[in-house]
């Protein structure tokens, strides 16, 4: 059988979490157990972001997105909108190298923030768009 | 983890699902034969395994399903042997060991999820599965299986694979595009709320039940009455700029926009702090604390920015902290009002919700035609005096001053609305003295607290009556961060608790200089010239229009001097002056006092030094021993070895 199952299969499940929380203000256990199942141990510690309300949607005036999330130890990492990428060391680890998780807790952060409407929103101008991204090229340089 | 957050509720669950799993693994090994309770048993049969990210997804074959849960639909299905894909987590795939052909007994809870594209159903949360050996031959042939590592095939999945929860039924109940402008919140009187256009709800009073009621349907009709405590400016993130308004510059501290605060307390005693729109710089933030202060307000359709703790806000919990307790008695939720309310002993709050306004609606309502409620605290004004007597840290205080000299921190790369400011201020609490505390206060203003265009001149100008409110006192020093607001009026309704808002009656006194004067203060000393720096003499011409100190030569007439700010030739210079000397003060004895003085030759103040320096033509012998008189001044620097005050000669404002 070709094809992937398990992005499926997380798509429904995040999908089903907007859905629950649009009718409801509360998610249900049943939500938190999938969840787990799915992503593993990424999954308490992602919606300890979404907790802390510290994923930010970023926005130019050109439509072009990312998210910005503030990890636990206080730094600031980038999520692409356009694929899965983010710039914590975890991410290269565990989802690119060693293809062990669909995701790192941030970008599941991000997706569970923008379920349940906890995103916070952030205008700039391209050119300051432009220099988040650049700045993450530099460090990694 | 946030107490009662998602991430605790899930900790929990995994907790109990883990003692569960393991329970029943331990269970199924010990009794050496399958649970007796059949019902809702997943029966399969594996017919293809490969790996997902440490997932193991089986196609699987479903063989017969118990009686219980056959439905209608099953009882067709089953016929067909329906085929499954059923997910098993990393540790339930290391237990089981399957290969293509085994037969697995999955025991409830498992949870079934149907895709979009009506592919075979998906199984999971698998935790409590079991291979079913059929023959003893296949235990023996588990047993040699068990030796050689079976390859499974593993699937990568592409980054470029994003999730996307939209579909077109929800763009119905999508939020509207936040390219909007906010509006300003309107001064409404009470006839034009009637024409509100948002359909409202009936009045809620807890900002918890808004809190709480996020998200759920309607939830952009509740109406929650507050009473506004605080009004103050924070200094917003730099992508405030998209929001113009109209086309005024924006209020700004330096490349950081300032946003309009609230500190809101409901009739449970919860507080909020609700983030409004950005400032433009001819918006007067006095306004807005003398009209809104103290009022109530009604606030719609707020969104949670953060819910924020003691631990990680600590500015924010020193303002709270000076409005606990509370002067009336608090509501208890679940209670009817005639019911005995809890006031006394209650902690002061842990954590407060941060809210902001969604853009594009008015959403606070503040009735300024009505009395001041009475769960409002105004600022307890006190007098400097009391203030230094305050044995606590990072307590919220407010006091009126005069403010005497003003400095600048002296960082070039910071741009000048981003410095700190060290203001030296004094009031009659103080000056009225003899002697045991000194005669005059530092406050030091950082770049957080948010000062408008008026106070800035005005904190240059002349001497100045500044209210000074929540301002923090520790450690022995008063500073002005995010949230303390500087005013020049008085304000209208204050605890003037001790407090003397009189005017300064003859002249200011600052402290003489001796042995406890520290670096960075002002103080005013007397004595006797003992030595000259003779290297750190030297003059040069100003502007007399504009004070600009860099003239140049002119281009048509090489004898005049030009100043560019002016854009005209100078004719008349104010010549200024700069020179070290050494004074003997008989206040401080023990050290060496440098002063660096410096003059316009238009102030002589010290006359014959200034006039033997302009004609160049000085001798040292004559100015030693000349008396000093009380000279007021900065201190640079204060050293014990070598035992050096190092002074610069100020104007008080």
């Amino acid at each position: 059988m070709d094809g992937s199952t398990l992005p499926a299969v997380a798509e429904e499940l995040l999908r089903e979490i907007k859905k629950a929380f649009q009718e409801s203000s509360h998610g249900t256990d049943t939500f938190s157990s999938r969840l787990k199942f799915i992503f593993g141990p990424s999954a308490v510690p992602a919606l300890d972001l979404v907790d802390q309300r510290s994923v930010t949607r970023v926005v130019a005036p050109s439509g072009r997105t990312l998210y910005q999330v503030l990890g636990s130890s206080g730094k600031l990492y980038t999520c692409y909108s356009s694929c899965h990428f983010c710039t914590c060391p975890a991410f290269g680890f565990s989802v690119l190298q060693k293809s062990e998780s669909l995701l790192c807790k941030h970008i599941l952060a991000v997706y569970l923030s923008q379920a349940m409407g906890a995103c916070q929103e952030l205008s700039v101008s391209e050119e300051q768009l432009t220099n988040i991204l650049l700045t993450e090229e530099e460090d990694e340089g | 983890l946030c107490r009662g957050g998602l991430a605790e509720r899930l900790c929990r669950l995994q907790n109990r699902e883990r003692s569960a799993i393991s329970f029943w693994r331990h269970q199924c090994i010990s009794d050496d034969k399958t649970p007796s309770d059949k019902s809702g048993v997943l029966i399969v049969k594996i017919l293809e395994i490969f790996e997902e990210c440490t997932i193991q997804v089986a196609i699987c074959q479903q063989l017969e399903q118990s009686p219980v849960t056959l439905s209608p639909e099953d009882a067709v299905i089953n016929a067909q042997k329906p085929i499954l894909k059923v997910l098993f987590a990393r540790e339930t795939a290391a237990h089981l060991k399957s290969r293509p052909q085994d037969v697995i007994h999955i025991y409830p809870p498992w949870q079934k999820l149907l895709l979009r594209n009506a592919d075979a159903p998906v199984i999971m949360n698998t935790y409590f599965s079991q291979k079913v050996l059929l023959s003893e031959h296949s235990e023996a042939r588990e047993k040699t299986y068990g030796l050689t590592k079976m390859l499974i095939r593993k699937n990568i999945i592409s980054l470029a694979q994003t999730f996307r929860l939209d579909d077109l039924d929800d763009k119905l109940h999508q939020e509207p595009s936040d390219n909007q402008v906010p509006c300003a919140p309107q001064i409404h009187n009470n006839s034009d709320s009637k024409q509100h256009p948002l359909a409202l709800s009936a009045v809620n009073d807890s900002l918890l039940d808004m809190v709480e009621s996020q998200g759920a349907v309607g939830w952009r009709e509740v109406q929650v009455q507050v009473v506004i405590q605080r009004v103050y400016c924070l200094p917003a993130r730099e992508g405030c700029r998209s929001h113009t308004q109209g086309n005024k510059p924006l209020l700004s501290n330096g490349g950081m926009f300032c946003r309009l605060c609230l500190l809101v307390q409901d009739a449970y005693g919860m507080f909020s702090e609700v983030q409004l729109q950005p400032l433009s710089s001819t918006d007067d933030i006095e306004q807005y604390c003398r009209r809104w202060e103290g009022k109530s307000c009604c606030l719609a359709g707020m969104k949670i920015l953060q819910r924020t703790t003691r631990g990680r806000a600590l500015g924010l919990f020193s303002l709270i902290d000076s409005l606990w307790p509370p002067v009336v008695p608090l509501k208890v939720p679940g209670q009817s009002q005639d019911s005995e309310m809890m006031t006394t002993n209650l902690p002061p709050p842990s954590f407060c919700y941060i809210l902001t306004v969604q853009s594009g609606e008015i959403h606070v309502e503040v009735d300024e035609e009505e009395q001041i409620s009475n769960l409002y605290q105004p600022p307890a004004v006190h007098g400097l005096k009391e203030i230094l007597r305050i044995d606590a840290c990072n307590e919220r205080c407010s006091f009126w001053a005069q403010v005497l000299y003003r400095r600048l921190q002296t960082k070039h790369n910071v741009p000048i609305d981003q410095r700190d400011i060290l203001l030296f201020v004094t009031d009659s609490t103080l000056q009225n003295v003899v002697h045991g505390i000194p005669k005059v206060v530092a406050v030091s203003v950082t770049a957080s607290c948010v000062l408008s265009m008026e106070i800035r001149e005005a904190l240059g100008a002349g001497s100045q009556l500044v209210f000074f409110k929540d301002a923090l006192w520790g450690n022995g020093r008063i500073i002005c961060v995010e949230r303390t607001v500087l005013l020049l009026q008085k304000p209208l309704l204050c605890l003037a608790a001790g407090a003397d808002l009189s005017k300064l009656t003859g002249p200011v006194r600052l402290d003489e200089l001796d042995s406890t004067t520290q670096a960075n203060s002002i103080c005013a000393l007397r004595g006797t010239v003992v030595g000259v720096n003779e290297s750190t003499a030297f003059s040069w011409p100003t502007c007399d229009r504009c004070g600009n100190g860099k003239l140049e030569l002119c281009p048509q007439d090489r004898e005049l001097l030009y100043c560019n700010q002016c854009s005209e030739a100078v004719t008349t210079p104010v010549l200024k002056m700069q020179l070290e000397v050494f004074l003997s003060c008989p206040s401080r004895s023990q050290s060496t006092v440098k002063v660096k003085v410096w003059h316009e030759i238009n102030l002589a103040l010290f006359v014959l030094l200034t006039m033997l320096l302009f004609l160049q033509t000085y001798e040292v012998q004559s100015v030693l021993g000349k008396e000093v008189g009380l000279l007021n001044c900065y201190v640079h620097s204060v050293t014990s070895h070598p035992n050096c005050v190092a002074l610069e000669e100020i104007v008080l404002l």
